[in-house]
């Protein structure tokens, strides 16, 4: 009865010895996919959001980009390589266009092909509404690299899959 | 005979507790995950895209073992993985790797030939200029072509992202 007592302790202790090393020290997939969820809070946006949280939120935004990003988005017209400050730009623009606004990625597959770049192939759901009172609902996959820079995982490219090319 | 009749009805439908039962459960339970993960997915439809042939909000289920040993042919209703493992499309295959796709006034023509397309009864006045569908690829149309061009999603598609045929 003792000895099931100190295996029951020793397992816990096991148990939380783990998660405290994976909570504390993060793989490289966990960073990139913090980074994701991140993104996802930064983007998203509720109607009673006020100027200070708006500007906090679009400086945030910015800092997980890196100095040159480059975007292939044909569906909007939105390609090439664009500065932190065009992104800032953007960011603003877009997000004043919803007064609701919620961003969530699925079924992210991260690789490591080489030293501090990272490949992830994750599916990008966009809702909302605009301040016209118009319903968005998109869902894409993307083909993002983000790149290792004084160790923070950076965007550095957003690719759009087209599926069906016309 | 009645009691003998009424005791194996409830023993079918109230199985005693034991070990055989929960072996059971757990060999269905893994057969059906297995099962309706990797064979047949369910599918919720949403859209009007494929109307009148699957009507928005119908349940269906794609058949992933439908082009295991064959290629998708032309007419085929095919569902295309559009992102992650979880949304997809319902498209029609219109025309094959290396065929000429085009439309002209909402008659679409494969190879100059006008297609015969039955399923299709909203009339349209769809153009599209002429364009080659690339190799390892299907081009794709959805059966409702009542909206303009722009707002359909459609094209040519690779036949890596053909998951499967729906199930009826």
């Amino acid at each position: 009865m003792v000895k099931m007592k100190y295996l029951i302790a020793a397992f816990l202790i096991v148990v939380v010895a783990i998660s405290a090393a994976l909570l504390f020290f993060p793989s490289e997939e966990r960073k990139v996919k913090r980074r994701f969820a991140l993104f996802s809070d930064y983007v998203s946006k509720d109607s009673k959001e006020n100027t200070i949280t708006m500007a906090s939120k679009i400086k945030r935004i910015t800092a997980l980009f890196s100095e040159h990003c480059n975007f292939m988005i044909s569906d909007h017209s939105l390609s090439g390589n664009y500065t932190r400050e065009d992104i800032s730009g953007m960011a603003l623009r877009g997000r004043a266009y919803f007064s609701t606004l919620d961003l969530k990625f699925y079924d992210l597959k991260v690789s490591l092909p080489e030293k501090d770049l990272a490949r992830v192939n994750v599916t990008a759901r966009l809702s909302g509404q605009s301040v016209d009172g118009e319903r968005v609902d998109e869902t894409r996959e993307l083909m993002c690299l983000l790149k290792k820079v004084e160790k923070n995982w950076l965007f550095s490219s957003l690719e759009v899959i087209e599926v069906l090319r016309k | 005979m009645n009691r003998e009749i009424l005791q194996k009805v409830r023993q079918f439908f109230f199985p005693p507790l034991n070990k055989g039962f929960f072996v059971r459960i757990f060999v269905i339970a893994i057969g059906a995950y297995l099962f309706f993960s990797y064979v047949c997915l369910p599918l919720q439809i949403r859209g009007s895209s494929m109307e009148p042939t699957y009507g928005s909000r119908g349940i269906n289920f794609c058949w992933q073992l439908r082009y295991l040993f064959s290629k998708p042919k032309r007419h085929d209703v095919v569902v295309v993985r559009f992102a992650g493992n979880k949304v997809m499309l319902l498209k029609r295959v219109v025309a094959l790797e290396g065929e000429r796709v085009e439309f002209r006034n909402g008659k679409l023509f494969v190879n100059g030939n006008p297609l015969e397309e039955r399923y299709v009864r909203h009339p349209c006045h769809w153009n599209l200029s002429p364009r080659t569908v690339d190799d390892q690829c299907v081009y794709v149309i959805g059966d409702n072509r009542s909206m303009p061009i722009e707002n359909h999603y459609f094209g040519q598609a690779s036949m890596e992202r053909i998951m499967g045929g729906p199930l009826w």
